[in-house]
């Protein structure tokens, strides 16, 4: 199955895969810059957590623990680092992390890491919406 | 029915589950999605039959696994240290398996 095949709004021109497939992280893990686990409440995650809350309010819990904080939109902003965190039904499903060029790179699942122009470019499908950005000083 | 085709209609089932589960979720990062997936909650609900087989795939290929071989046997071998570490829980809970007879070594 391809990527676009999975994502509805993913085109051959708005994205490009920038990794083999792996199962080691996930896209959690990918955006905290962590390459080696997989990021799950309550098995491997940066603050105490119940393992059965996949709530949008503990992923940013979490990404508040590594000095991120809300903020309004992706719009990129010098000397910021920025996170888009999606969700569907109340339930955490991704978290894109913002490139200096104000690209985004994801981790999709088991697969690849791919490098999107727009946040909304893996939106629509088991995705969900944006619900929250996120950014730290660089 | 004998115990031969019992054996090789729940291998049967499961081998069906398994690849609908794996084509839903390849994509998916949040385990909690991932196994909510209907047919990975009807592999859940073979029960310890289909523990060998979760087994064996996890000696094939690490994948997540671990939420419905916890939720069938009520145990977690996995240690604190290798948590999120999605090879090292593969290879824990494959020497789980060879320990209690469940895996040929």
């Amino acid at each position: 199955m391809n990527l676009t095949d999975l994502f509805p709004n993913l085109t051959g021109e708005n994205h490009e895969v920038t990794s083999p497939r792996t199962v080691r992280y996930n896209c959690i893990a990918w955006a905290a810059c962590n390459t080696e686990r997989w990021w799950q409440p309550g098995v491997f995650w940066p603050v105490d957590s119940s393992r059965d809350d996949h709530g949008i309010g503990n992923v940013v819990e979490a990404f508040r623990s590594l000095g991120y904080e809300e903020c309004d939109d992706g719009v990129r902003e010098e000397g910021f680092e920025k996170l888009a965190l999606y969700g569907s039904t109340m339930m955490y499903t991704h978290a894109a992390r913002q490139l200096p060029d104000g690209k985004w790179t994801s981790k999709l699942g088991q697969l690849e890491d791919i490098t999107h122009t727009t946040t909304e470019a893996i939106e629509g499908g088991d995705y969900g919406e944006v619900v929250q950005y996120m950014k730290r000083p660089l | 029915m004998s115990s031969t085709q019992a054996a090789e209609s729940i291998h049967e089932r499961f081998r069906e589950l398994r690849d609908d589960w794996k084509s839903k979720t390849r994509h998916l990062s949040n385990t909690a999605q991932i196994a909510l997936v209907f047919s990975y909650q009807k592999i859940i609900g073979m029960g310890p039959d289909v523990v060998p087989l979760i087994l064996s795939e996890l000696e094939k290929e690490p994948d997540h696994w671990f939420w419905a071989l916890e939720a069938i046997t009520d145990e977690n071998p996995v240690s604190e240290s290798d948590a999120g570490d999605v090879e090292a829980s593969a290879r824990v809970w494959v020497q789980w398996g060879r320990d209690r007879g469940l895996l040929a070594e």
